[in-house]
């Protein structure tokens, strides 16, 4: 079967794994509860990424109420350049 | 809230800045005013931090500054008031009066806080040179201390500053009071004490300064002195006669109050602060020297006798930051006095204090700041200096009190006030002109824009160097997005480069990037051309006789309705039931994380090698003559080396050899890499780096698990569901992508390959589900269409008859094989104008059809040209026309046409 | 680079940039430098009323670490060179000498 990569066979780095993502659906998370959800078109090793087609959802937690459910919002975006700093993960998106 | 969540407070008040000199009192901020009574001792007042300003290091400050410290004296000269702006005294002096009238009143109410406040930021030292003057009155009468005390309330070094020019500010009335308290000397008082200062001219005299002297002047000082610098007095004779006379004698020498106060801006200060200590004595005696010399001998002198003995040494600084004072004087003392010998002192440091801004803009400019540094070892300390001088210059609170106006005799109250409206002007004038002074030199302008760049230069990378390879590498994106959009270049000069060319010919054929219809209608249109053309072809060579034009029109026409269609079903039905949604082969949910992992990596691999290969191609050294060398002709055969080396490499990557296992539950590697977006993108890009063998084969690969596509498995449609818009874009992609590699490919080849790819279709597909989806349906019109151009003429020989042979054989098995899905070909409803593919697919089956088949054909999708053809007459006219030629397509084919429909 | 050159070509265009105070800011984008700081041009803030302190301001700097997105045209963005230009920059950064 398909074996991976046979040229250069180095070891896989974390962003290697990003590379594969490319074009592809990718679930990012960001700080300060904000997600996102778009195909991926770049990226570099800084974690700056830029997506298309992007869903965003920003979760709100009410203060005063711990409990609660976070109030959620979705934005869209058809393209987006996202700051580094402000990416936590960058997943394949989960297959829904 | 901050704005971009910074603190947006700005620059510390207190801390050092562009011209800004420390703040050396901001420390010490109300100290004064426990002892109210006493004198001000700046030296107890002092932080030190004076004494730990760098003398060193000086050497950029024609870069920070301009080299505006050569021309110093013209500097001064800008600050030379009594000189310049003399001139507007009149004005000034007007405007002293009005002021003073108005005020008069409100200065009765304790008001020091706000002018002092904005003193506390750093002071200007442009002023310096007049505050030395205001602090020698202040000693001199003693009055100093007291205002310093109040002024000090706001902050120390304010108060110091202030004390001077807070006299003209309402607020230091309040300051003002308790000056009177010590007493106020009579004008003859202050006139014999000049005189006998006068007389006394040497140093010696000086003990005078002890506070008991001083006491006596200080009601006339007070008011004079501040206003009477040096020069003034001149100007103003008859008002400060009095005091004048003395004044001048002292400040041109060694006149105690005067000389120091003028000569010395730091004397005066230790006064301050020494008032009642007898050192100060011999710091008069100094202030001859002070003249010639920079004042740093005298003021040490003195300070040490004074207050503190620390000082002593003159120059010795460290013991000094106790003594503000001396820091203070050298600046002002220094320049005023000694270039310009007296400057109005007083009017300027009020700017300073009220304008925290103009005075770090004066600093700068200011020439007396350079000029102590210059002259005097104290220089350091100017920074200081101004503010102190300020303080020491009593004029300030003497002013402050509009009762000690009162006190005055008329015509020191004129003078005063006249000096007082002189200064405000000047402060006024001052300030315009020095508000954003000296903020940024040309030379700093000049240095960030070298920095500036530099840094673009850098950052666009050497664009000189030739060598594209980094400039692309590091600029990629740029580079090549503004060759193939016409983004204005970066320099004009550099020709369109290979590599851009090469980027600019594959975006070309990159269809995928844009989702836009162009690709699509590019393909969708050569595809109807070579139908068109089939459809003609098939004409000119008659087969048997067209389909039975009565009798399919007959039916057709009369039986609207569904009549027709079970009949036909029926008797079609030999090819087992019809398989509208055929199981899908492979599953292609398995271990999916690692399989799809597996799956990216080789799609990944694939572009390194293609984008290798693409880099090597355009390093493609120049072309072969006859005159080449064998040099050239070794670097093309190297590089031809490479070149099939990387599509090797190429080949291998594209998986498309890698062995089919029959019922493998995973993709083949080739069909899962085309199952992804970027893996059809790059089909284009496979496509002009591979042979022609290489692409038949991988042609046959794509036919061969046809409905193991994505865009196929995936896609099949019906009326009531249509495909979900993520399968929509993966057929719009492939069809942008890689149809058109195939479509070449197969324009291409030869009608027995045609015929073995069409037999691979019917062997290892399942037809009747291939033929319900855009793709599949467009892949056989592709192959049955080209194939019918390839048709042998009867004189063709023996061989292309039997190929041809053969190929009919294979499209009846494929005609069976799909006949029994030719009434759901369709995609959804007959609103559904998405169908030109459909009826090119089936104007190509019709067009390679024998009669038999034909009919059947029409019997299959009847009702369809039926409901299209009512709809059209529904239909706005360019509407129809267009759904009426793409059924057209298809009734041409068969040798009908709509029009015998709609009439 | 990638990034810089990325916004080189987004120079003109109008972007929304979305500070990570939550301000948005929508203009012009006049310059963008190698740290992704950011000039716009005839500004306007997303949310006037919510945040009305640029209302009078008509060009900005921002200095790049203070963005969480900019938001951009998607006509402007050439994907696929986009996605090649990042293969190249991972390739480089990855030390893959495969890709000169």
């Amino acid at each position: 079967m398909a074996s991976p990569s046979e040229p250069g066979n180095r070891p896989d780095e974390p962003l290697d794994l990003v590379r594969l993502c490319l074009d592809e659906i990718v679930f990012v998370k960001l700080r300060g509860d904000r997600e996102l959800k778009g195909r991926l078109h770049a990226y570099d090793s800084h974690c700056n990424v830029v997506l298309g087609e992007v869903e965003e959802t920003i979760y709100k937690f009410e203060e005063d109420d711990e409990d609660a459910e976070p109030v959620t919002i979705k934005k869209q975006s058809e393209m987006l350049f996202v700051r580094g700093d402000s990416v936590v993960l960058i997943s394949p998106n989960p297959p829904s | 809230m901050s704005f971009f969540g910074f603190n947006d407070r700005g620059h510390r008040q207190d801390a050092p800045g562009f011209s800004q000199p420390r703040d050396a009192f901001a420390g010490i901020p109300s100290r004064g005013l426990a002892d109210e009574a006493e004198v001000l001792d700046f030296e107890e007042t002092y932080d030190g931090l004076g004494d730990q300003l760098e003398e060193s290091g000086d050497a950029f400050n024609d870069d920070t500054f301009g080299e505006e410290r050569l021309t110093q004296q013209s500097i001064g000269k800008d600050f030379d008031f009594s000189g310049q702006t003399g001139g507007v005294s009149r004005a000034i002096e007007e405007e002293r009066m009005r002021f003073a009238a108005q005020k008069a009143p409100a200065r009765l109410a304790p008001k020091p806080a706000s002018p002092p406040r904005k003193a506390t930021k750093p002071a200007k030292t442009g002023y310096e040179g007049f505050i030395p003057q205001l602090q020698a009155d202040a000693n001199l009468w003693g009055i100093g201390p007291k205002r310093a005390p109040e002024r000090a309330g706001p902050s120390g070094y304010q108060a110091a500053a202030f004390s001077s020019h807070a006299t003209p500010s309402p607020a230091q009335p309040s300051a003002a009071a308790p000056p009177p308290a010590r007493k106020i000397l009579s004008v003859e008082e202050v006139e014999a004490f000049m005189r006998a200062e006068s007389q006394q001219s040497a140093p010696p005299p000086v003990p005078v300064h002890q506070t008991p002297s001083y006491p006596q002047h200080m009601p006339e000082q007070h008011h004079f002195m501040p206003h009477q610098p040096p020069q003034q007095p001149p100007q103003q004779p008859p008002q400060q006669t009095p005091q004048q006379p003395p004044q001048q004698p002292p400040q041109q020498h060694p006149g105690f109050a005067f000389p120091s106060l003028q000569q010395h801006g730091h004397r005066q200060p230790q006064i301050h602060a020494q008032p009642t200590p007898p050192p100060q004595p011999t710091v008069f005696s100094h202030p001859p020297q002070i003249l010639q010399r920079p004042h740093p001998p005298p003021g040490s002198q003195q300070p040490p006798a004074a207050a503190r003995q620390p000082e002593l040494p003159s120059q010795g600084f460290p013991p000094q930051p106790q003594h503000p004072q001396i820091l203070q004087r050298p600046r002002p003392s220094s320049q005023v006095e000694q270039s310009a010998q007296r400057h109005t002192p007083a009017p300027q440091p009020r700017q300073i204090l009220q304008n925290p801004n103009r005075l770090s803009g004066h600093g700068q400019s200011g020439p007396p700041v350079p000029q102590p540094y210059q002259r005097m070892p104290e220089g350091p300390r100017i920074p200081t200096g101004p503010a102190h001088q300020r303080g020491p210059s009593y004029q300030g609170p003497i002013i402050t009190n509009p009762q000690q106006i009162l006190q005055l005799s008329d015509e020191d109250r004129l003078a005063f006030m006249e000096e007082d409206s002189k200064r405000a002007k000047r402060n006024h004038k001052i300030y315009l002109l020095s508000k954003d002074n000296g903020l940024m030199t040309p030379q700093d302008k000049n240095f960030i824009t070298r920095i500036q760049l530099q840094q673009l230069v850098t950052a666009t990378g050497t664009v000189e160097s030739n060598d594209m390879e980094s400039v692309l590498n590091e600029d990629f994106y740029y580079q090549v997005y503004s060759q193939i959009r016409g983004a204005p270049r970066h320099d004009p000069h550099q020709p369109a480069n290979q590599f851009a060319q090469t980027y600019l010919f594959q975006t070309g054929g990159r269809f995928a990037g844009r989702r836009n219809a162009r690709g699509v209608d590019n393909h969708m249109q050569r595809m109807e051309q070579q139908v068109q053309r089939a459809v003609e072809a098939a004409r000119a060579k008659p087969k048997n006789k067209q389909l039975v034009i009565e009798g399919s029109l007959g039916k057709i026409s009369f039986s609207n309705a569904k009549t027709p269609k079970p009949l036909l079903n029926i008797r079609r039905n030999d090819s087992n039931s019809h398989p509208h949604h055929p199981v899908r082969r492979p599953s292609r949910v398995h271990d999916a994380a690692a399989e799809r992992r597996v799956v990216l990596r080789n799609i990944e691999t694939l572009y390194n090698s293609v984008m290798e290969m693409e880099d090597h191609e355009r390093q493609m050294p120049p072309p072969l003559t006859d005159t080449s060398d064998s040099a050239t002709v070794q670097q093309h055969l190297e590089w031809r080396e490479k070149m099939q080396i990387l599509n090797q490499r190429i080949w291998a990557d594209l998986k498309v050899l890698e062995p089919f296992i029959q019922n493998s539950p995973t993709l083949h590697p080739f069909v899962a890499i085309l199952s992804h977006p970027k893996g059809k993108k790059v089909m284009p890009r496979v496509f002009r780096h591979i042979d022609e063998q290489q692409r038949v084969t991988t042609l046959t690969m794509i036919v061969a698990h046809l409905d193991s596509l994505d865009v196929i498995a995936y896609a099949l449609h019906d009326a009531s569901a249509p495909a979900p818009l993520a399968v929509r874009e993966e057929i719009e992609l492939f069809a942008q992508a890689v149809m058109p590699c195939l479509f070449r490919s197969v324009n291409e080849a030869p009608l027995n390959i045609i015929a073995g790819v069409l037999g691979l279709v019917t062997e290892r597909t399942t037809v009747s589900a291939i033929v319900c989806t855009k793709i599949g349906v467009s892949i056989l019109t592709m192959l049955v269409s080209r194939a019918e151009l390839l048709k042998p003429t009867p004189s063709a020989d023996s061989a292309a008859h039997a190929e041809w042979e053969q190929w009919t054989e294979t499209f009846n098995r494929l005609f069976d094989a799909a006949e029994p899905a030719l009434p759901f070909v369709f995609p959804g409803t007959v609103l559904n104008a998405d169908d030109v593919h459909v009826w090119q697919f089936l104007a190509a089956m019709g067009a390679a059809s024998n009669p038999e088949q034909q009919q059947r054909l029409v019997m299959g999708v009847k009702n369809r040209v039926m409901e299209t053809v009512r709809m059209g007459r529904t239909l706005p006219a360019d509407m129809a026309a267009v759904r009426l030629g793409h059924v057209n397509l298809f009734m041409h084919a068969i040798g009908l046409d709509v029009d015998l429909l709609v009439g | 680079m990638l990034f810089f050159s990325f916004f080189k070509t987004l120079v003109g265009q109008e972007v929304t940039v979305e500070l990570k105070n939550d301000i948005s800011i929508r203009g012009t984008l006049k310059s963008v430098d190698q740290f992704l700081n950011i000039k716009l041009e005839n500004i306007s803030v997303v949310e006037e009323i919510k945040y009305p302190h640029l209302s009078a301001v008509k060009s900005v700097f921002i200095r790049g670490s203070t963005v969480r997105f900019v938001h951009l045209p998607a006509t402007q963005v050439d994907t696929a060179l986009l996605q090649d230009a990042t293969r190249r920059e991972a390739a480089q950064a990855g030390g893959k000498a495969k890709l000169g």
